[in-house]
């Protein structure tokens, strides 16, 4: 919210629902892949929801099970080698075990997909506008012509010049950001009440970033949709989500509101990462690294699987964190975290102001 | 407005001593170290001037039905200096030709024109043998931890090769190796292992212990920890403070993380496409930009303080992107994204110079410049 106007979540007109309304809820979600070194453990039991007007921010470093965590949503994973266990209810529709035909329905009608390399989405061969005019005739029954003038139009809502120009080029022949526009038009146009971004402006220049991340926030103003935004970058985050959820090594570790999570963190892993932010804002004498890197998700370490790295076990009696696998709990002030520390606001809050 | 410089030297003198502590040869080291050393830059003497440096890569383009000759004005006459002990911040968006300079100052790349003088040397023109000895003062850290080292090398060769050039350690060269290995934070017993057994972090500090094993005196790291997840970067940025302190290193430190450049260096030039727009000293830059490109790349740049309670700050979006340095506009090549921009603006290109009106010391090409102070919420 840079502009400092417009939080997020208020004074929606939406189209397809109630503003807070569960549109996905993904309960106790564990994604297993095969391989050489044995099954790795992508996300487990993870359990999230996802509300008309609200952006829901998905973070955490490399190989957290981020992607994968969405992916699954629109049943991307080759089943051969994936278990899926748990359930995702999209719309009121189960995803876990649906048929293809029911995935595919969905994935072109409630779920509209934005990543990072709008390259992979938009096919390369066929011209930009007619991408989005046949995405709008799967759903429609319209003639070409009223499907390309639609095209035209989204072209022009996401702020690309020249829209109908623009329809009739080839997806090389847009710069990075238009592709990203053209990516979100290509989402849009059936009026999904989910999208899910995928670092989608990672890739970008910050001057275009702020502009991808204004759109989005926009449309989903008018469009009242939910969003689920995938990233490493803590500003992003801070700029326009409302509900944070934080992924270490396959597991949430903490959930909550963005500002009071990036305010006042509960888990130490999420302090860590903010130490760890160098702000434009703030000249820090020092960053504070979190020791060590984030483990094998095929070698998961026993107890806290942050527990290598944690400057806090001393403040837990006994040996629990390298023993027993903390439970994500809620504490009085509603955040929920996965850690042992009876009061980690207290310990955390003593830790910043040393 | 920023720290004053007195706090901060007050705070150097432990924190050195820390990091000194926290070196200790183990597989990943957590360098806590203050960055902001109590040096004297501004005064210091000058290690590497860079004068109307150009670089035109020639190329061909494809109009309608015909193919023209024309050039990319990836550097189109920079000029800048970076003195002993500083680190000069480069930033702007992608294309903007951040990495052509690098590449220019290594010599990876011939220059058009212009003159690269080192400690008063031009290099510009050098042969490779002439240069051989400066290539040892001058190295380079690059962005991706995978491909700029050899996978099928030890990590004792890739350090030991840059020692073998150079004649240097002669006799010693493991040791020296696994000094180096100790020196960025790793194991030196490490020495038999290939880049594959290391993590992302760790290679980096295998790349900076490669750039160090010649002690050179000015590092040029192009986007040294874009590559690397968040708590990875701190660690990675903890060490290059921690070395540049120890062993008094100069940087041209390229990133276009705001708050990667805020942390690191002494004073930023801001650049777009092929040209120095802003420069000046760290705070000046950030507190009172006097260049619209500045002031928009400040006030696009996410800041997780907005969630902090600081107060907002003036919002300015560009539209569009950058145009095609093949094809730059004429006179001031923002003037197309400009939202001040004037007829001056398309028919005199506006000279990098001193506004005295403002009181401040950094040089701008802007035919209307003005300070602004709203940008970024600063947290005191
Ligand atoms: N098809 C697959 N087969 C085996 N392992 C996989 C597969 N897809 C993902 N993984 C593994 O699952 C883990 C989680 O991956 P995921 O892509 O979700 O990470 P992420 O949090 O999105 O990271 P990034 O920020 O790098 O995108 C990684 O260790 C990855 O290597
Ligand atoms: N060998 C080359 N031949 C032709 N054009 C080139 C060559 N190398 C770079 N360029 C062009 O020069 C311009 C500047 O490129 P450069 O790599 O220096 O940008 P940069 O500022 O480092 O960008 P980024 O942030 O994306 O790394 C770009 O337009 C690029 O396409
Ligand atoms: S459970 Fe223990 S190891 Fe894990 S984050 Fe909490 S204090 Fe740290
Ligand atoms: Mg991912
Ligand atoms: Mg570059």
């Amino acid at each position: 919210m840079s502009t400092g106007t417009s939080p997020s979540g208020a004074s929606i007109r939406d189209r397809v629902g109630s503003a807070g309304d569960v549109v996905l809820k993904v309960e106790d979600l564990s994604v297993r892949f095969a391989s050489d070194e044995g099954p790795v453990n992508a996300v487990q039991n993870l359990s999230y929801e996802a509300r008309l007007g609200r952006t829901l921010a998905v973070v955490g470093e490399s190989g957290s099970g981020k992607s994968v965590s969405s992916m699954t949503l629109l049943g991307l994973h080759n089943p051969k080698r994936t278990t899926i266990t748990g359930s995702i209810t999209l719309d009121g529709t189960e995803l876990v075990g649906a048929s293809e035909e029911t995935m595919r329905g969905l994935r072109s009608s409630s779920v509209a997909m934005v990543f990072q390399d709008p390259q992979s989405s938009l096919h390369p061969f066929f011209k930009v506008g007619k991408q989005i005019a046949e995405a709008y005739r799967a759903h429609h029954h319209v003639s070409a012509a009223v499907a390309n003038t639609r095209a035209v139009e989204m072209l022009e809502r996401v702020g690309i010049p020249n829209p109908a120009r623009r329809a009739k080029q080839y997806p090389h022949e847009f710069s990075g950001g238009m592709r990203q526009r053209a990516m979100i038009a290509l989402g849009l146009v059936n009026d999904p009440k989910l999208l899910v971004a995928d670092e989608p402006t990672t890739a970008l220049d910050v001057t275009v970033q702020a502009q991808i991340l204004d759109l989005i926030k926009d449309l989903q103003q008018e469009f009242g949709s939910a969003v689920i935004l995938i990233t490493h970058d803590l500003a992003v985050v801070a700029e326009v989500a409302d509900d944070i959820l934080v992924m270490y090594a396959g597991r949430a570790v903490e959930k909550g509101l963005a500002k009071h999570v990036l305010s006042q963190p509960n888990h130490p892993y999420t302090m860590g990462l903010l130490e760890s932010v160098p702000s434009a804002s703030e000249e820090v004498q020092e960053l504070r690294a979190i020791r060590g890197a984030p483990p094998s998700l095929v070698y998961l370490p026993s107890g806290c699987s942050f527990h290598p790295r944690c400057d806090y076990q001393d403040q837990v009696p006994g040996e629990r964190c390298v023993t027993e696998l903390p439970e994500l709990r809620i504490l009085p002030n509603g955040r929920q975290i996965r850690c042992h520390l009876v009061d980690p606001e207290r310990v955390l809050s003593q830790e910043t102001s040393r | 407005m920023s720290t004053s410089p007195e706090a901060v030297d007050d705070a150097t003198d432990d924190a050195t001593d820390d990091a000194t502590d926290a070196l200790k040869p183990d597989d990943v080291v957590v360098d806590t170290v203050v960055h902001q050393a109590p040096r004297d830059v501004a005064n210091a003497p000058k290690l590497l001037e860079v004068e109307h440096l150009v670089k035109h890569f020639a190329v061909r383009e494809v109009r309608g039905l015909s193919m023209l000759r024309s050039s990319v004005k990836a550097v189109d006459d920079i000029s800048f200096v970076v003195r002993e002990g500083e680190s000069l911040g480069l930033v702007g968006e992608s294309g903007c030709g951040k990495s052509t300079t690098s590449r220019l100052i290594t010599r990876l790349e011939d220059p058009t024109s212009g003159a690269i003088r080192f400690r008063g040397q031009d290099m510009a023109l050098m042969k490779e043998k002439e240069l051989r000895p400066l290539r040892r003062e001058v190295q380079m850290i690059f962005q991706d931890p995978y491909s700029s080292l050899n996978p099928r090398q030890t990590v004792g060769t890739i350090l030991r090769t840059p020692l073998d050039v150079h004649g240097l350690a002669k006799g010693r060269e493991k040791a020296r190796t696994k000094e180096l290995l100790e020196l960025v934070g790793l194991n030196p017993e490490h020495i038999n292992r290939y880049p594959s057994e290391f993590s992302g972090g760790q290679r980096q500090r295998i790349g900076i212990a490669r750039a160090l094993a010649v002690e050179p005196r000015l590092i040029i790291a192009d986007e040294p920890v874009s590559a690397l997840d968040v708590s990875i970067q701190a660690q990675v940025m903890n060490l290059l403070a921690r070395l540049r302190e120890e062993l008094n290193l100069s940087f041209l430190f390229i990133a276009h993380d705001l708050g990667v450049i805020r942390h690191f260096c002494d004073s930023i030039a801001v650049m777009y496409l092929g040209k120095i727009v802003e420069k000046g000293w760290k705070r000046d830059i950030y507190s009172a930009p006097q260049h619209p490109y500045t002031q928009a790349l400040l006030s696009a740049a996410p800041d997780i303080n907005v969630v902090r309670g600081v107060p907002p700050r003036e919002r300015i979006r560009l539209k569009g992107d950058p145009p095609s340095p093949i094809d730059p506009p004429s006179g001031c090549r923002f003037r197309t994204r400009c939202w001040k921009a004037q007829d001056i603006c398309a028919k005199v290109e506006p000279p990098l110079e001193l506004k005295e009106s403002s009181g401040l010391d950094q040089v701008i090409a802007c035919h209307f410049p003005e300070v602004k102070t709203s940008l970024v919420a600063e947290v005191s």
